[in-house]
């Protein structure tokens, strides 16, 4: 019964995705004859079968921007970024939708070493840190145990020094690994879909107003509670906004 | 009855009319009523002379005059009448109700006295009026008054103030000049020019009087609560007529001063309503268009445009703040010029006011501008209305996409024009997708990630302990020929070990395993492998004799056996006897 049921499933899925193409394309060719809208339905379809990739984030998030959703632009364009954090194409129509926000954000840059790591530390996801961490261990283990049984010195010394080499590289990418990991842990972003917005100092509405946002500002959530989100800006900037004019991407 | 009746009657008129001739003696004052700051006359008057003229008790006045004696006689028609009078003048001390007592005479040797007057003393009245005071006939003839359209407006509701000059008929005004204008406190004011004025006639308190518009203003209440107007007051030279008449039988005029104030009005000034007041409310109280255009929505990146935010309407318009446009941050939006054209006239203030805002948008792309919304107080419903712009989406078509290609394109426009390809379009969709499940998989800090990399560690110690237990066995002499003769009995025999109780197939299998093994071993080739080549070759490597024999005596069963029966422990035994040969000429053979 179980083979005959992962064979139905492995056939529906393989079905679905053919659907899904179907739909990517169809969702292509309306944006291209200027049916925005419509454009933006086919490709939520996909959505809904719980399937995405950057592609299709950033083809919504074109089709959003086409017709001025300033939020929804920004948000799909993020999660675009999100899943290929190197696209420049993405990077390109991301600034042009940033350009119809209001807030003006100064981001404060990150200075010296810490930019150093940050670089370092975006080169891969930390699950391919975590591959390469493995890897790494591997071959460690292979060039030592070559070390070990090998007899002529030369080679002695040469498998001594990579198997090393890959001993501190497989212990170095597992800590870029946990820090990549933290650090996306922590990654809360989300974008602000209220057209204005009132940022308070404490989540009720009694307490002081500490400054407005508008559409398609990226903020980083720190905090939940109850209905009301602690955020953060770029520029370190921290107060509570209501859950419903944000959406975390 | 009655002619009892009548006669009665008769008799009392006959009294009546003899009393006529009677002494008379009667108290009279010129006011019952009277204020504290006025004085009164009291005339005791008798129609015989008489007496000991008592004076009643003034003690609640002061007797400011008198008495005073004045007698008249006269004869009329051959009636003599007399009178003889004594007149006080007397000042009330306080306020109240008084009386002045009695006061007596004796007149004929008989004691007449008056009745006892009652006198109430109000306060302070105005002015103790003469009707033929000049300055009083002013003051009943002039009258300024100050109209007020409304009393209780909203805040922020214009209401207009009228000040108008009455003049009865009668009285001429030669000119006036202003004491105190009135400043007004908590108002936004506006004055209406009022030149060319004309006399106009009209009512006042139903009488008519000709009346002259000296001053409009409007009034936007700035405060709630209850407000005070001060006074306008006026300083008039006024013709009043007098009593005297030229010889032409018209009045004579006389000139007199007069001070007049239109008095303290009180305005009760609502606040405007709680319910529904918008948040972006600033105050704006009337009847209002909303608009805000854009000079351009198409332009190139570092040209600029006007943005421009207008109100029109009446209302307050000078009052309150127009909401300022909120515009994506990457355009540069300087401070806005703040225009107005706004009339006052009766009704209050008319026009519009707008604020333009230049803009220069520096790089490329669409900026939405959103939409702003304005929110006033309609006085004719009693509600706030909110008018919202249309979103208006300004196209820069030509620029740079963002602040870091700024600098680079500007430094390329100075000099000559490159071709660069332009990758700062706004990027078509992608066309090929590949789709994976939203929810994602992760390796990291899985069971899988662990063991992964935890495993390869313990591979080293195994490998050592798999090495260590190698060199002992290597080190093991005997443990090793066993193991040898085993693995090369293994090696070359297995053929023959299955085939083991065959008789053919064994033998078979057997010789061709030892030739084999030498073939291997001694290098020969299968054509010159006679038995005694063997012998000579195996003795060159140092083999000993012994076990050449059994050699040679196994390849000899080999033969036999093809024609003799053989039983299946004598093949055992040349099987164990081939091994053990076998293992010894490899030991022995160098």
């Amino acid at each position: 019964m179980k083979p005959i049921f992962y064979i139905v499933i492995s056939l529906f899925s393989i079905g679905l995705f053919a659907q899904n193409q179907s739909l990517f394309e169809q969702g292509n060719q309306l944006y291209n004859d200027g049916k925005y809208a419509e454009a933006i339905d086919k490709y939520q379809a996909i959505l809904d079968t719980e399937n995405h990739s950057a592609e299709l984030y950033f083809n919504l998030a074109n089709a959003h921007y086409k017709l001025n959703h300033i939020a929804p632009s920004i948000y799909y364009y993020e999660k675009a970024l999100k899943l290929s954090p190197k696209d420049q194409d993405i990077k390109n129509n991301l600034a042009f939708a940033n350009n119809m926000t209001i807030d003006d954000i100064e981001v404060i840059p990150n200075a010296g070493f810490s930019k150093l790591i940050r670089r370092i530390t975006d080169i891969m996801s930390f699950d391919n840190w975590a591959k390469l961490a493995v890897a790494s261990v591997i071959l460690f283990v292979l060039i030592f145990l070559f070390y070990y049984f090998t007899y002529s010195t030369f080679k002695k010394r040469l498998a001594f020094i990579t198997s090393n080499i890959f001993l501190f590289l497989a212990a170095f990418s597992l800590v870029i690994a946990f820090h990549n990991y933290n650090l996306s842990k922590k990654d809360k972003p989300a974008v602000i879909f209220a057209q204005e917005t009132v940022i308070r100092s404490e989540p009720n509405n009694r307490s002081q107003e500490l400054f407005r946002l508008h559409e398609g500002t990226k903020v980083q959530i720190i905090d939940t509670i109850n209905q009301w989100k602690e955020i953060k800006l770029l520029d370190g900037k921290t107060g509570w906004i209501e859950n419903e004019d944000i959406k975390a991407l | 009855m009655k002619f009892i009746k009548h006669t009665i009657v008769v008799l009392i008129l006959l009294i009546t009319s003899m009393s006529g001739a009677q002494v008379k003696f009667e108290a009279k004052v010129s006011k019952n009523k009277l204020g504290v700051n006025e004085r009164l006359r009291i005339d005791f008057e008798m129609n015989k002379d008489g007496d000991h003229f008592n004076p009643p008790d003034f003690n609640n006045f002061t007797v400011v005059g008198g008495p005073n004696q004045s007698v008249s006689n006269s004869w009329v028609n051959g009636v003599r009448s007399f009178t003889k009078t004594y007149s006080y003048f007397l000042a009330p001390k306080k306020q109240g109700s008084f009386t002045i007592g009695q006061a007596s005479i004796d007149i004929d040797g008989e004691t007449y006295k008056t009745i006892p007057l009652k006198i109430e003393v109000t306060t302070a009245v105005d002015i103790p009026k003469d009707p033929n005071d000049p300055n009083y006939l002013a003051a009943e003839n002039i009258h300024l008054v100050a109209e007020i359209s409304k009393t209780n407006p909203y805040l922020n509701e214009a209401i207009t103030v009228v000040y108008k000059l009455y003049v009865s008929p009668n009285t001429g005004v030669d000119n006036w000049q202003e004491i105190s204008s009135p400043r007004y406190n908590d108002f936004w004011s506006q004055n209406i020019d009022m030149k060319g004025q004309k006399v106009q006639s009209g009512t006042y308190n139903g009488e008519d009087y000709r009346f002259l518009v000296l001053r409009k203003t409007v009034l936007y209440p700035q405060k709630t609560g209850k407000l005070n107007i001060e006074p306008l007051t006026l300083d008039i030279s006024v013709q009043v007529p007098t009593n005297r008449r030229d010889i032409f039988g018209r009045r004579m005029m006389t000139q007199a001063h007069r001070t007049v104030s239109a008095g303290n009005k009180t305005i009760n000034v609502k606040p405007l309503p709680e319910a529904g007041k918008p948040a972006d409310f600033s105050g704006a109280v009337g009847d209002f268009s909303f608009d805000v255009t854009m000079s351009k929505t198409e332009l190139k990146a570092s040209e600029s445009f006007q943005a421009k935010v207008e109100v029109k309407g009446k209302g307050n318009l000078k009052l309150f703040n127009l909401p300022n446009i909120s515009l994506p941050s990457s355009l540069e939006v300087y401070e806005p010029e703040h225009n107005e054209s706004v009339k006052t006239n009766i009704d209050g203030m008319e026009g519009s006011i707008s604020d333009t805002y230049t803009v220069v948008p520096q790089f490329k792309g669409k900026y939405p501008t959103p939409s702003i919304s304005f929110s006033y107080f309609d006085l004719k419903t009693q509600k706030y209305k909110r008018l919202s712009s249309n979103e208006v989406v300004i196209n820069v078509l030509e620029g740079p996409l963002s602040a870091g290609n700024v600098n680079s394109n500007v430094i390329s426009s100075n000099t000559k024009q490159p071709v660069v390809l332009s990758n700062d379009q706004f990027a078509f969709i992608k066309t090929k997708s590949k789709f994976s499940a939203i929810t994602p998989s992760y390796f990291f800090q899985t069971k899988l990630f662990w063991v992964s990399l935890l495993l390869p560690f313990l591979m080293i110690p195994l490998a050592i302990f798999i090495r260590k237990k190698k060199s002992e066995r290597d080190a093991d002499v005997f443990g090793n020929r066993i193991r040898t003769a085993d693995r090369l009995a293994t090696k070359y025999l297995g053929h023959a070990k299955k085939a083991l109780g065959k008789k053919e197939a064994f033998y078979i299998a057997l010789e061709k395993a030892l030739h084999n093994y030498l073939k291997a071993k001694l290098h020969i080739e299968t054509s010159d492998l006679s038995k005694d080549r063997i012998k000579v070759l195996l003795s060159e490597r140092g083999v000993e004799e012994e076990t050449i024999m059994d050699f040679s005596s196994i390849m000899e069963n080999c033969d036999l056996a093809r024609y003799t029966p053989i039983t299946a422990v004598t093949m055992q035994e040349d099987y164990k006897k081939a091994a053990k040969t076998i293992s010894l000429i490899d030991k022995q053979a160098s």
